[in-house]
């Protein structure tokens, strides 16, 4: 499905950042753990097309990146990535239901996945363990826990073919962090996506299938 | 999108309606300016119409026009009966209206005349003066209300009034030995005449019948009305003359003649030529204001781009979320264009009405400064060509942020 080779990055800065393979099938879940600055979310914003190649390439599916403009890759990963963002990226004036929309808001091909919009939502919501009641509710008086939740509820609706995860569980505390995966593990559909996440926290390793640990790859 | 576009603007409540607010401020200055100016200019060309020329002792035409049309100032010289009396006899005059100023009543001018002034002199392109109440003066002890005077000191036909000598009120001065009963009340004009008192010319020279250089001399009431000989009352001199000529051809000629009228130094002034030389005296201050005006659209200008790129940061994150949603470069355009609009337009309406309380608030001052009254307008194509400037411009600054937001790396802003 993604396959991700030969991939550099150097920062405006100098410094320089050579990336290990990735290649993912449909149905598999791979972890990249590392230490904080090693380059982990510069690698899942090259995936999801938000940031140019400089070197290497990137197929996904029958999708080359390096000869996509940047309009088309923000079509590409509207349609076909869900990204659950460190920073979460919720618009605070929007209530939690109409975050969760904004998911397919922009992709026909990701809105045509969902029959009911709203059963949909409440559906995601209760089963990543947020309150049915809180739909309405602005997004900014969510703790951000719960927040974290609409932003994954953002990411998987639509049921894109991969979803991106740059540390969701770095605010939650270790039991609340094995709860969350659970959810989230739960709505993920084996045959049809395929998932990458990124943390610094090996200890979550068991909820995958495959981990690459940065730390290893540079020594 | 619309609904969208609402509640962000709902969430930047304060700086958006700051933005709308300075806005409408600097629109309304604009419009304002603009229409004073307008109506000025309209309401001060038509404060005379269907006379030809006005003939009144030497001296610039710009003065006899501001006395005789606006009743400002004060008659520097008089003409004699006799003179305007030979001009009369002319063959090519229609009619002839003589007027005398000097006195007033409550601040108000009295414009002594004969009863024909109400049928020959007209107002904004000719229309006739109209009588809301009762008729013109018959006897010399009757008199004709402008309808301001009659609406500020609340007289009604039957009601006496006395006249002062001069144009200030001061003890000793008034002509209270006499009094005039209100036969007539003219309807509102928009012009001067609103503001005049108008009673027969043989009434005013009674009054000055025991006065001598300013000075009473003698009560009227210790001499008897009817034993004055017939031709007492007939005034010695008179302040100024309307005239109206058989044909405007022979207009030139006819104040060529005046001019040259060898018993006595006067001269026939055409209201429409001194009428638009005292307009360009005044039109010195309307380039100052039109150069005010512009001055104030480019400092709206600079305020509007400054305050939408000083919201930039709140509005980039938002729309790089949404970008990172998917959405295309046309849907966040849109989104601030409709921003811009919106702010634009409600500036532009609410401009508008403020503008109409502005100018009805102006209307009235100028119609107590000058007797004047502009028309009311609601929005001239001028207007409307400026208007679209600023929408224009405020359009093309609400692109910049949504621009930023593309030519930034996603990867920058998002994480």
């Amino acid at each position: 499905m993604l396959e991700a080779l030969g991939l550099e990055y150097r920062y405006q800065h100098g410094k320089k950042i050579v990336f290990p393979e990735i290649e993912i099938k449909r149905g598999q879940r791979l972890l990249i753990s590392g230490f904080s600055g090693c380059g982990k979310t510069t690698l899942l914003s090259l995936i999801a097309g938000a940031l140019r190649l400089q070197s290497g390439y990137i197929k996904f599916d029958s999708a080359n990146y390096s000869s996509m403009s940047s309009l088309l890759l923000d079509k590409h990963r509207a349609d076909h990535i869900g990204y659950i963002f460190q920073t979460l990226n919720l618009i605070p004036f929007l209530s939690v239901s109409e975050n969760i929309a904004l998911g397919i808001r922009f992709s026909q091909s990701r809105k045509s996945k969902v029959a009911d919009l709203n059963q949909e939502i409440s559906r995601l919501v209760c089963s990543l363990g947020l309150e049915k009641d809180a739909l309405n509710i602005p997004v900014s008086r969510l703790s951000v826990g719960q927040q974290q939740r609409v932003a994954v509820a953002r990411a998987l609706l639509g049921k894109p073919d991969l979803i991106l995860a740059d540390e969701p569980t770095s605010a939650l505390d270790s039991d609340t962090t094995k709860k969350f995966l659970n959810e989230v593990m739960e709505t993920f559909d084996s045959k049809k996506q395929a998932m990458i996440m990124v943390s610094h926290d090996a200890s979550i390793a068991p909820f995958f299938d495959t981990v690459i640990d940065f730390n290893k790859q540079h020594a | 999108m619309l609904s969208l576009l609402l509640k962000s603007m709902r969430s930047r409540l304060i700086p958006t309606s700051l933005v709308t607010i300075s806005l409408m401020a600097s629109m309304v200055l604009l419009l304002s300016i603009e229409r004073i100016q307008q109506g000025a200019e309209e309401g001060f060309n038509q404060s005379i119409s269907g006379v030809d020329a006005i003939i009144g002792p030497r001296s610039s035409s710009i003065e006899l026009v501001l006395y005789t049309v606006f009743h400002l100032g004060r008659p520097t010289n008089n003409i004699t009966t006799k003179t305007v009396n030979d001009v009369k006899l002319r063959g090519d005059i229609s009619w002839l209206v003589p007027i005398a100023l000097g006195d007033s009543h409550k601040g108000f001018r009295v414009v002594a005349t004969e009863p024909n002034y109400f049928e020959h002199i007209k107002y904004a392109n000719g229309q006739p003066l109209v009588f809301s109440k009762g008729v013109a003066f018959a006897e010399l002890s009757e008199t004709v209300l402008g309808s301001d005077v009659a609406e500020k000191l609340s007289y009604r036909v039957g009601s006496k009034i006395q006249i002062t000598h001069g144009s200030v009120e001061s003890i000793g001065s008034k002509h209270d030995d006499f009094s005039f009963v209100v036969t007539g009340i003219l309807n509102k004009t928009g012009t001067p005449i609103d503001r005049a008192i108008f009673l027969d010319l043989k009434g005013y020279e009674l009054l000055h019948l025991g006065w001598k250089s300013g000075k009473k001399i003698f009560n009227l009431d210790d001499i008897n009305l009817s034993s004055l000989p017939e031709d007492a009352l007939i005034p010695k001199t008179v302040t100024a003359a309307f005239i109206g000529l058989k044909s405007k051809l022979t207009l030139f000629n006819f104040s060529k003649n005046i001019r040259e009228y060898p018993k006595e130094a006067i001269s026939a002034v055409i209201p429409g030529i001194a009428l638009s030389e005292l307009w360009s005296i005044v039109g010195l201050v309307d380039k100052g204001f039109q150069l005010l005006s512009w001055i104030i659209i480019a400092i709206s200008l600079i305020a509007m781009v400054t305050l939408i790129i000083a919201s930039l940061d709140n509005r980039k994150q938002e729309m790089t979320i949404y970008r990172a949603n998917g959405a295309s470069p046309k849907f966040l355009a849109m989104m601030v264009l409709c921003e811009s609009l919106v702010i634009g337009l409600t500036a532009i309406v609410g401009a508008i009405i403020l503008v109409t309380i502005v100018t009805y608030f102006a209307t009235v001052q100028l119609n107590l400064a000058l007797g004047i009254s502009p028309s009311f307008k609601w929005i001239s194509m001028g207007e409307i060509i400026v208007f679209s400037f600023i929408l224009l411009a405020g359009a093309l600054s609400s692109l910049i942020p949504a621009v930023m937001v593309f030519r930034k790396n996603l990867h920058q802003t998002l994480s």
